[in-house]
């Protein structure tokens, strides 16, 4: 404990031309966010460490699944129903666990809405296929 | 799941994971004698009952990976994607895959000279000159 008291060293800051182009990632807070909501359960920094390298592999992973599943498909986009054969390989997706209700339990109102359609009134389905 | 157990499987089943059974047998005697271990009859049990549920999810994936390519007939390419999981695995299907891919041309070019031949020998005019081929040959 007496470590953690113990001044900080921070990290010189490179200089502009030095500073490697980093590779995109998802911002650590997110990652940190979602996993502390599931996890209901204190978590140490190094754990943390932990789950951004497993999330940076598991982004690593996904893309290449999803470029073998459209290439597969005779395809050069990626596809929702890409996606949904990745999920049911997964086995996030299952007879029991269609994708949509997997949607509508995780994803907020503005994304389900792009993803669901919803009839309107005027006999419209938003999003149009 | 928990129930399957209990109920007593259909009779095509039985026999097909008798079949299972024994094969998965003679494969562990091939390994005994390799490794110099012995399989319990129960481990032997064990991995058939694991490889006929193995059985179930690859077919369902297979199925589901010739769906999403709109083909209703499972490919190589399809049991290709089903082992990217493993590297190792990968490498070994490809390898096979491109082994029985090179032995069917043969075949199929086997085939076709023969079945070119059978079309000559079937063509009107030739017919008779065929047959008289034939009985040289029975001659000889």
């Amino acid at each position: 404990p007496l470590q953690v008291l113990q001044p900080k060293t921070v990290p010189k800051r490179l200089g502009p031309s030095q500073r490697k182009p980093r590779e995109p990632q998802v911002p650590m807070s997110l990652i940190k966010e979602i996993f502390r909501h599931f996890v209901k359960m204190p978590v140490t920094r190094d754990a943390f460490k932990i789950v951004e390298k497993c999330s940076e592999r598991y982004f690593k992973q996904l893309s290449n699944d999803l470029e073998a599943y459209s290439h597969h498909a005779g395809r050069k986009t990626v596809e929702v129903a890409d996606l949904e054969v990745l999920m049911r390989r997964q086995g996030l997706v299952t007879d029991k666990m269609p994708l949509n209700v997997l949607i509508e339990r995780y994803l907020p109102l503005e994304y389900r809405k792009l993803l669901i359609p919803i009839a309107v009134g005027g006999n419209k389905v938003i999003p149009y296929k | 799941e928990a129930g399957a157990h209990c109920l007593p499987l259909p009779r095509f089943l039985q026999r097909l994971q008798a079949a299972v059974h024994y094969t998965v047998g003679c494969l562990c005697q091939e390994v005994e004698e390799d490794k110099d271990v012995r399989f319990s009859k129960q481990s032997v049990a064990a991995i058939s009952e694991i490889t006929f549920r193995q059985c179930e999810i690859f077919a369902k994936d297979l199925e589901m990976f010739a769906r999403h390519a709109k083909r209703t007939t499972v490919n190589t390419e399809d049991v290709k994607l089903l082992a990217r999981r493993s590297n190792s695995l990968l490498k070994y299907i490809t390898q096979k895959s491109e082994e029985l891919a090179s032995s069917n041309m043969e075949q199929k070019e086997k085939k076709k000279k023969k079945s070119s031949a059978a079309k000559g020998e079937r063509t009107p005019g030739e017919q008779e000159a065929a047959v008289t081929e034939n009985e040289d040959s029975n001659m000889a």
